[in-house]
């Protein structure tokens, strides 16, 4: 049953990571972030209640306060006091080759799991990884920093994904985790407030 | 807990500077950071401590000895360094807070026992030392904050799948058990791979080395030097403890690829830099490479590779801070527009060149007694082909960053002599203390003796 879930959601998870790469509003991609956290809080409630295990269920909740509530809020709140920001007119990759991208990465972490992973046993690990690729993509493919800060987010959101297939971490170092990417979402908020995108060829940044 | 002070006086210093002392945010830096030297010295003679959060051997003593020490140079040159930058990013309180509440992450993270807890410190100094870089206010500052956040964030990603795969392999992230059980398996090795790549991120090894230059290009000095000081070995300790649990050759190998590949991109750049910053920015990510190396090696090359990260930390953090005096006085960053160094600013041309000659490993430095050991002993494993290709690329960075600075330091017309700050002083004890390093070298290897088999 376990089993069958997991499969659901990752399937869930990397579609909303392929419909990430074709937006253009900034927006939309922050609430396709909240819907994933969402999905993957609730389901890690889930595992906690039918294990009855408590520090899984505080993890859930952590999780959704953060990833799902206060993370994307923040970010939704910070592009609002900049709204020429909002849209990334130009994608450095275009949106078809991107979507074609994505799925090709789908499909090398498949073949990445039959090379590496296969003598681990864990058959489904090609899930996250596929996550975590596409998140490394966006990061890639996109100058705007809220893009990229997302595809962060979606990289952390896939490691959690991974950590149900192996032994979980231990929960302070989960609680740890949490902390540093709130850390990091406020820091990179502050610097995308004033950052400037179109700064690649500047000299003291050459060589 | 003795050995949490120096990381607890840090962490008072960031909360007093937030809270009560706004005004008096220097004088708190200051003192919070002395205490944190003396608790860092006396905890020098402790015994060695584990518990089930923290593992405290003559390593993270060292390292805990060196934070500690460039700590207190960096807050005492920041106090008139951070007043001279106009239009600053942040306030001068938020600075020296930001600044305490870094090094406190790095003090905890070489004192804990958990691989876990270990990445959510570094992980912490990355936050919390983004503005840092940012601090100058321009708008390539605020996209080398942004590179260095996001890369950075990224590669420790990879160390975080690491950890993840070593807890699972192992059940366990205690650096004590691991070290008794020894573990082994193939799934403990993809996970020590992704770690080194992971770490290495954050050291500035190749081929995620790309945020380093931008990141102490565009710093205020003291914080370069903080930054390339510690920072960098703070993030190798990781690696380093994880060859101490499982010297594999496999591993081993991996490593020596990485740190090799890192020193002949280091190098080969260097050569074309046009701005002194950078170069030496390069000239780190060369010297963190032969750590690697050395650390892989294991035995007599780790402890070469310990010296030469703790004689590094001194000379480059005073060579950083005396960029921060040429900055000042020049007004430009640029190699070209600096020269006769010597006539105008003697002192700061004097140790420049002494502390470059330090940092790319000219006898008699302990830089050059660290290199050496890593050199003989790549030479004794990989053969005289690989060793003198190694030594070739170091020799290489060697010319390229001495000839660059001989030049700002010795050329150009006589000059009229500008009146030098008081706060000089710091960089000249920092190079001075890298060259005496080199006597302490008997101490420092009966010292390490439980550390290095």
């Amino acid at each position: 049953m376990q089993h069958n879930v997991f499969i659901l959601i990752g399937f869930i998870e990397i579609a909303l990571s392929i419909f990430m790469q074709w937006q253009n509003y900034v927006s939309n991609n922050i609430k396709t972030f909240s819907i994933q956290s969402w999905i993957l809080g609730i389901f890690l409630m889930y595992f906690g209640v039918l294990n009855n295990n408590i520090s899984i269920i505080i993890l859930s909740i952590l999780t959704i306060l953060t990833r799902a509530i206060f993370i994307p809020r923040y970010l939704i709140n910070t592009i609002n006091k900049q709204i020429f920001r909002a849209r990334e007119n130009k994608h450095k990759v275009s949106v078809s080759l991107s979507i074609l991208i994505s799925v090709l990465l789908a499909i090398f972490s498949y073949i990445l799991y039959t090379l590496v992973f296969f003598e681990f046993g864990k058959s489904l690990i090609s899930i996250p990884i596929t996550l975590m690729l596409q998140g490394a993509f966006l990061i890639m493919s996109r100058s705007n920093a809220y893009a990229q800060l997302i595809g962060y987010l979606v990289m952390e959101n896939s490691m959690f994904l991974l950590s149900f297939l192996f032994n979980g971490l231990p929960f302070i170092v989960e609680a740890g985790i949490i902390l540093d990417i709130l850390g990091i979402v406020m820091i990179g908020g502050i610097l995308m407030k004033i950052r400037d995108e179109d700064i690649q060829k500047e000299e003291e940044l050459y060589g | 807990m003795i050995y949490t002070l120096p990381a607890l006086f840090a962490t008072i210093g960031s909360i007093l500077c937030f809270i009560g002392f706004r005004k008096k945010e220097r004088t708190v830096s200051v003192f919070t950071s002395l205490l944190s030297l003396i608790s860092s010295i006396f905890i020098l003679f402790s015994k060695n401590y584990s518990s089930s959060y923290f593992y405290v051997d003559n390593l993270s003593k060292i390292f805990s000895l060196m934070i500690a020490i460039v700590y207190f140079g960096v807050v005492i040159f920041s106090i008139e360094y951070i007043s001279n930058i106009k239009e600053r990013f942040i306030k001068v309180y938020q600075y020296f807070m930001l600044l305490n509440i870094f090094v406190a992450a790095m003090f905890f993270s070489v004192i804990l026992n958990n691989l876990g807890l270990i990445w959510v410190g570094i992980e912490a100094t990355t936050f919390s030392s983004a503005l840092l870089v940012a601090v100058e206010n321009d708008f390539t500052a605020l996209e080398a904050a942004w590179r260095y956040i996001i890369i950075v964030s990224v590669g420790l990603v990879i160390s975080l799948i690491a950890t993840l795969f070593l807890y699972s392999a192992c059940d366990t992230l205690s650096i004590f058990k691991l070290l008794t059980i020894k573990p082994t398996g193939s799934l403990f090795l993809l996970g020590a791979i992704l770690l080194i790549i992971g770490y290495g991120t954050k050291a500035g090894i190749f081929p995620m080395n790309t945020w380093l230059a931008d990141a102490h290009g565009k710093s205020p000095a003291p914080v370069s030097a903080i930054f390339s000081a510690v920072l960098l070995p703070v993030s190798l300790y990781p690696i380093i403890r994880l060859f101490q649990i499982n010297h594999n050759i496999l591993l081993s190998e991996f490593a020596f690829i990485l740190g090799f590949l890192s020193v002949a991109t280091a190098s080969i750049m260097s050569l074309n830099q046009t701005l002194y910053k950078r170069l030496f920015a390069y000239s780190s990510i060369e010297n963190m490479g032969l750590a690697l190396i050395g650390i892989s090696l294991g035995s007599y090359a780790l402890f070469g590779a310990i010296v030469l990260i703790f004689a590094h930390a001194f000379a480059k953090s005073g060579i950083f801070m005396l960029t921060g005096n040429i900055l000042h006085n020049y007004k430009s960053k640029k190699i070209e527009d600096i020269n006769g160094i010597i006539k105008t600013m003697p002192h700061t041309g004097l140790f420049l060149f002494f502390g470059s000659l330090a940092v790319t490993g000219a006898p008699p430095s302990a830089i050059f007694f660290g290199e050496f050991l890593i050199l003989s002993k790549t030479i004794d494993l990989y053969g005289w082909l690989i060793g003198s290709i190694l030594i070739s690329f170091v020799g290489c960075g060697f010319l390229f960053i001495n000839y660059k600075v001989i030049n700002m330091v010795f050329s150009g017309q006589r000059k009229k002599a500008i009146k030098e700050s008081n706060f000089t002083l710091v960089p000249i004890i920092n190079i001075t203390l890298s060259i005496l390093t080199f006597i302490s070298l008997p101490f420092l290897y009966r010292f390490l003796q439980g550390v290095i088999k």
